[in-house]
């Protein structure tokens, strides 16, 4: 039987009313919230009519814990107890974090495994937690400003997060009680915001510099369908290092060394405020207290970062390359976060790709617009056919493998979602497990790449050194979120994971992981040449090992034993030190002091072979 | 929920001719308008159970969109179709000459810290790469459409060769420039 329905205070009953979805920034520094409303995408302001939210969190009173500019207002007063820049902490381990926390002045809760926790008055808190927190808040202000229950929220997060952290995002969404449509990559959801509104068609860079890090994506948008081509960025570039370079700058001109707790925070300031002043005007004062106050014009200040600005242009090119697009194919380029307030980046931006960047939607502002906006289509109130994103991984997926190297599975930039299967095998003879180790990053070795989890194969039947066949399926949704199969193909023994690690790393870390696969690249060619010359050397020491058991009395003379086994220490003495070129020449000079045991054994396999068979069936064999 | 077959042939997923040579327009947009009906987002206030399955038919449009959009992963699927695996492509013989070039291009990749111009000297090496894979995929494309199979697969194995040489050129370049 059909129930009265009763709507409830603040819900319309009105069938056809669409549902509230919101786009949430979940930033760093600040948050904001949008919504579409009337079929315009906007931010929604607090009561004060201020729009972006302090992305801070006070816990001095477990009964009272206040977000946003109140929370900040305690920072003073209260440091320990008020969380600022959790985001960098987010799916991250106690260890990852303590040199950030070093410098932000928290009190790490020791011992914990994990993720790493904070210890305020309120108990220790996890970056989860916090985040949770600064998203309650939205959503109340959502519900208070739209006049109903918020249905679903897309959350923005850096295109170079990691599994851990979107995993880190998405539980804090669910902490907070908001159902995640979809977690959507920042610079994406700007392009949305640019791509709705003027419905153009085409190529768009996406050039997001923020405080920190630096962000690069390319999209294609061709009737309606987004299509991320490639994405890319580098690490310590942002406003930042704009601040620092005027502040080295200042210390340079008025000759002092040791400044106060006191100046160096006036510098700092002082550093910024003429940095923001520069972007409008040709010259700007800078005074440390107790000194002659100096003025930096605009010229010089474009001198001290532009090495800065041309490090953002190479990691464009680099993602050029990756989406096999030249700069003049762009046809809309887009700018976010506030770095790109600065006039010298938006020449150059716009000398690179031979057009003036937009800038008409906020930079501040756009991502979580576009975020509204997906919102909007995946909560169901747009036509069908409307606007489809095709996001990309935005870091390699791998497997370790012998010698602590990485076989890539879902190389980087891969359209997701996506599963994709390759085919491993046993490396010892009657090996019965197989331990797998999931790591994301570009570098060749395991240790330079970030693990995102471990798991083990059991029960595979023992067969010969390289018989088995494990088939390992990486699979990536939507969200960008991975889970991990293996199975072995004789039996079917299967083994699966989703991978959802205690802890991951920070945006910054990973693009400087990725930094770092190109400024090592020799480095790194060092060190895979050492993994594998290792694995040969092993190969070898094992080989030898196995002969001498079956045959060496045999075939040997005790001096002749005597010198192999002598050769065999040698090597194990190169395999531990890190020398390419010796290891290499101790494996030659191993491999010809065994030739001769060698050619005993093969001769009595041979002969061995023989016995027994007719010269006709042998004839027989050899046509 | 469209019917799909795992098993279907991707140029016929695709609708192209099975062949070497691309219409990457067409592929394209044939891609688009898969995902447009087939992509999660499509299915974002369906059940659970058609969720996966979208996201299982959007991984297999994804998947064999990567195996067609780029030249070698395109010949190695074709030859995959004609029965041989890739990691018996990966045994085939090549001639000895196409190996002492590779390994003199290997060299000037590795010399290329000493050279007087290393950025010119790169550029060269990379132009020279280039050609040389224009010219095996033609060869390859020859081959296949000759069916000759063997022939197509000792040319892929020299793309093989040819496309790990690119990316080392291009780490070469990354790190030249930074």
């Amino acid at each position: 039987m059909a129930l009265m329905q009763i709507a409830e205070p603040g819900q319309s009953p009105m069938p056809h009313q669409n549902k509230l979805a919101v786009g949430i920034d979940l930033g760093t520094t600040n948050s904001l919230v949008a919504s579409v409303r009337g079929g315009r995408a906007a931010v929604l302001p607090d009561a004060e009519g201020v729009a972006m939210l302090p992305s801070v969190v006070n816990y001095s009173d477990p009964d009272a814990i206040q977000v946003g500019s109140a929370a900040l207002a305690m920072a003073a007063s209260a440091p320990a107890d008020t969380l600022a820049s959790v985001k960098r902490f987010m799916g991250r381990g106690a260890k990852d974090a303590e040199a950030a926390v070093l410098r932000a002045h928290y009190e790490i809760v020791p011992d914990t495994e994990g993720m790493v926790k904070f210890q305020t008055r309120s108990g220790p808190i996890s970056p989860v937690q916090a985040s949770a927190e600064i998203l309650k808040a939205l959503r109340q202000r959502a519900r208070d400003t739209l006049g109903g229950e918020v249905e679903g929220a897309v959350i923005t997060v850096p295109a170079y997060f990691d599994d851990a952290q979107r995993q880190a995002t998405k539980d804090a969404a669910q902490v907070a009680g908001l159902k995640v449509l979809r977690l959507l990559n920042e610079p994406t959801a700007a392009a949305v915001a640019y791509g709705l509104d003027s419905a153009e068609e085409g190529l768009i860079a996406v050039y997001d510099l923020g405080g920190g890090t630096f962000d690069i994506s390319l999209l294609r948008l061709h009737r309606g369908v987004f299509e991320v081509l490639a994405t890319g960025g580098d690490t310590a570039l942002g406003g930042d290092d704009f601040d620092a370079a005027i502040a080295d700058w200042a210390l340079e001109t008025t000759g002092i060394s040791d400044l106060s707790a006191g100046q160096r925070r006036a510098l700092q300031a002082q550093s910024r405020a003429a940095k923001e002043a520069l972007s409008s005007s040709d010259s700007a004062p800078i005074e440390i207290p107790g000194t002659e106050p100096i003025s930096l014009t605009r010229e010089h200040f474009e001198t001290l970062i532009s090495p800065l600005v041309k490090r953002s242009l190479r990691a464009c090119r680099r993602a050029l390359r990756d989406a096999e697009v030249e700069a003049g194919d762009i046809d809309n380029v887009v700018l976010v976060g506030g770095s790109t307030r600065v006039p010298l980046v938006r020449q150059a931006v716009g000398e690179l790709f031979g057009r003036d960047p937009l800038s008409d939607i906020d930079p501040d502002q756009v991502v979580a617009v576009g975020a509204s906006i997906q919102a909007d289509i995946l909560v169901g109130n747009r036509p069908e056919g409307d606007l489809l994103l095709l996001d990309v991984v935005p870091l390699s997926l791998g497997l370790e493998t012998m010698g602590s190297l990485v076989e890539k599975i879902i190389p980087r930039n891969t359209t997701i979602p996506v599963a994709r299967a390759q085919e491993f095998t046993t490396y010892r003879e009657g090996q019965t497990a197989l331990a797998l180790h999931v790591v994301q990053g570009e570098r060749e070795l395991v240790d330079d790449c970030r693990s995102l989890a471990r798991f083990e194969l059991r029960g595979i039947p023992p067969m010969a050194a390289g018989a088995a066949r494990i088939l390992v399926t990486f699979q990536v949704d939507a969200d960008g979120l991975l889970s991990v199969e293996a199975r072995e193909a004789t039996t079917g023994t299967v083994s699966a994971i989703t991978v959802k690690p205690s802890f991951g790393l920070a945006d910054e870390e990973v693009a400087a992981m990725l930094q770092a696969s190109y400024s090592h690249a020799e480095d790194d060619k060092v060190a895979r040449q050492l993994a594998e010359e290792r694995v040969s050397a092993q190969q070898l020491h094992e080989a030898l090992e196995a002969a001498l058991a079956a045959d060496g009395e045999a075939l040997l003379n005790e001096a002749e034993r005597a010198e192999l086994q002598q050769g065999m220490a040698e090597l194990r003495e190169r395999m531990a030190a890190a020398d390419v070129e010796r290891l290499r020449s101790g494996i030659a000079a191993l491999g010809r002091l065994s030739e001769t045991f060698a050619s005993r054994r093969m001769d009595q396999t041979i002969s061995r072979a023989l016995t027994g068979v007719s010269v006709e069936s042998l004839e027989e064999k050899s046509s | 929920m469209p019917d799909f077959d795992f098993n279907q042939n991707y140029f016929e997923l695709f609708e192209l001719p099975q062949q070497f040579e691309m219409d990457s327009t067409a592929l394209g947009e044939r891609f688009r308008q898969l995902q447009q009906s087939l992509h999660p987002d499509r299915f974002a206030a369906a059940s659970g159970q058609e969720q996966r399955l979208a996201v299982q038919y959007s991984s297999f449009v994804n998947q064999a969109y990567n195996s067609l959009r780029r030249p070698l992963p395109r010949a190695l699927y074709l030859l995959e179709l004609a029965g041989m695996s890739a990691e018996v492509v990966s045994r085939q013989k090549v001639d000895g000459g196409f190996l002492i070039e590779q390994m003199e291009l290997r060299e000037k990749l590795e010399d290329l810290p000493d050279r007087v111009d290393p950025e010119d000297a790169l550029d060269h090496l990379m132009a020279d790469v280039r050609a040389d894979l224009a010219a095996h995929q033609q060869e390859f494309s020859a081959a296949y459409a000759e069916g000759n199979i063997e022939a197509a697969a000792s040319a892929a194995v020299k793309l093989q060769y040819l496309d790990k040489l690119m990316q080392e050129a291009e780490q070469a370049e990354s790190a030249l420039l930074d």
